[in-house]
């Protein structure tokens, strides 16, 4: 048994015999009440999603799950390919099941995935990764007076992220996979 | 640091006090170090010690909220009253909305009820938007964009805010209806096992709402600017019941976006309930494992005085996050808790 203030992202909760992975997780406390990990869970089987929350009093099944680091090698019809360094091994995971952040995968980067029964459930990016801004309007000069300013910049992988308007075609930056935000650029 | 934005900040809570001095409202500047500090259950004080020259040691905590020294003035017979200042609240999550030290504005009136209340809040907040605005033409920090936009839009727009009571809201966002399992803790637990939830041997009737209202209801209030009102009795320990049933509370929370922004009641001014409601948040404390302290009978004797006022607490950086698109707390504060104990 575990603490809900273990409960992060990846992580698997049993519940009646049913294993739900945690998608999203925010703790609240809404003042007048407890405090709670309110979390958008999936069904690992049925791939059904739940938003549920959970008192921080209460005990939860944290189950063990096997995390395999691979290496990310190409997306088709069949979804994302991943390669296990060491033994070679390869494994899929669906369009459905890498969600949103597949727009991050780099090929040939390596990730962590999370295994149930031989069967990868759940990928985890590295939280803040580099990218090229490959498309962004030139900066117009006068309004630089405020960091507060931001353009739209498309990045190799193809998907926008909204940049201070002093990045540039060509520089790198690094986005925070976890809000999909700008970070730095970096050098 | 950003100085933009403490300079908004600033200019915010000049336009609140401007506000309510413009409309005959006296500010209080009640005092922050208590002997005997709110016991809400969910609530923690800072504790400390007061020492006297001669000797005495006096146990002491920072106010979580000025509720019971405003409520004393009233009593006295003074009538709209506010105050604006630093409150302080222990073991929160640090989670971009929450500093253990923060500015809470609440204000009061006497003879008044949750319309007031409402009325005021909408009033003020889109008066200090049209007045932040105009300050700021021309300057960056009036270009909010992103998600906060089209809040900002509707929070200034000449439509009355939406007001929603919770049955409303139980009914609207799941289909739920609340009336029938008020007060009802094994019919409540039925509802959220059916609705995927967990339920455990130690949840209350309170609990049980709460992992319906946080999963399905709260994320969405906000949409549009809305004030949520009529509470389940059991969660409203300082308001008047609703007279026309006493199973819920006259208690009103306004919701903008992602934030709760303002929490008031009309006033319970009836000691021996009051006493009651205090017995009772003290032994859950208890229960709860959590440290406990006697009640504060000075502030008990002073309700019947008090009349029927109505009273309301509004989270001033809540506002100026709002208004300067600022998605964390920690982003218009000279420097955060976070900053200056966590990293």
């Amino acid at each position: 048994m575990g603490s809900p203030s273990d409960i992060k992202k990846s992580v698997v909760i049993r519940e009646n015999g049913e294993l739900w992975l945690v998608t999203e997780f925010q703790h609240v406390n809404p003042g007048k009440g407890a405090a709670f990990v309110r979390c958008r869970v999936k069904n690992v089987k049925t791939g059904k999603t739940l938003e549920k929350t959970i008192k921080m009093s209460e005990s939860v099944d944290l189950v063990e799950m096997e995390y395999r680091n691979m290496q990310y090698l190409y997306h088709d019809a069949t979804g994302y390919a991943f390669m296990d360094s060491a033994s070679y091994e390869q494994a899929t995971m669906s369009d459905e099941d890498v969600g949103e952040e597949g727009k991050y995968l780099k090929e040939g980067m390596e990730v962590t995935l999370t295994v149930y029964e031989g069967q990868p459930i759940a990928l985890q990016l590295p939280r803040k990764m580099t990218f090229k801004i490959v498309e962004t309007a030139p900066a117009v000069k006068g309004d630089t007076a405020s960091g507060n300013v931001t353009k739209e910049a498309k990045v190799e992988n193809g998907f926008i992220v909204h940049v201070p308007i002093f990045v540039n075609e060509g520089d790198m930056v690094v986005v925070n996979t976890d809000t999909g935000e700008y970070v730095e650029r970096s050098k | 640091m950003d100085i933009e934005k403490l300079k908004a900040r600033s200019a915010v809570i000049k336009l609140i006090r401007r506000w309510f001095d413009e409309r005959g409202f006296t500010e209080m500047h009640t005092p922050r170090l208590v002997g005997l500090p709110g016991q809400e259950p969910y609530l923690e004080p800072f504790w400390t010690e007061v020492i006297e020259e001669s000797g005495p040691h006096h146990p002491a905590a920072l106010i979580t909220s000025p509720e019971y020294m405003m409520k004393r003035i009233l009593a006295t017979g003074l009538d709209r009253i506010y105050d604006l200042g630093p409150c302080f609240r222990n073991n929160e999550p640090w989670d971009g909305t929450h500093d253990p030290e923060f500015l809470m504005l609440e204000w009061y009136r006497r003879d008044s009820g949750l319309e007031d209340l409402m009325r005021d809040t909408e009033e003020m907040v889109k008066w200090v938007i049209e007045q932040f605005v105009v300050l700021n033409e021309g300057r960056q920090t009036a270009e909010v964009e992103g998600p906060f936009k089209k809040i900002l839009r509707q929070a200034q727009d000449d439509e009355r805010w939406r007001r929603l009571t919770v049955e409303q809201a139980w009914r609207e966002y799941c289909g739920i209806e609340l009336a029938p399992v008020l007060e009802d803790r094994e019919a409540m637990a039925q509802v959220c096992r059916d609705r995927g939830q967990s339920v455990v041997d130690d949840d209350t009737w309170d609990d049980l709402y709460f992992k319906i209202f946080l999963s399905e209801i709260e994320p969405k209030l906000g949409e549009v600017p809305t004030f949520l009102h009529r509470y389940p009795a059991s969660m409203s320990a300082l308001a008047r019941k609703s007279s026309d049933d006493p199973r819920w509370a006259d208690r009103v929370e306004l919701y903008i976006g992602d934030y709760e922004l303002a929490n008031g009641f009309a006033e319970l001014s009836d000691p021996v309930e009051q006493h009651k409601r205090f017995e009772e948040e003290q032994l859950l404390r208890q229960s709860l494992g959590k440290k406990s302290w006697p009640i504060d009978e000075t502030f008990i004797a002073a309700l019947p005085q008090m009349g029927n006022a109505a009273g309301i607490a509004f989270g001033v950086e809540r506002l100026v996050m709002l208004l300067t698109g600022s998605d964390s707390i920690n982003d218009i504060l000279p420097s955060s808790a976070r900053e200056r104990f966590s990293s």
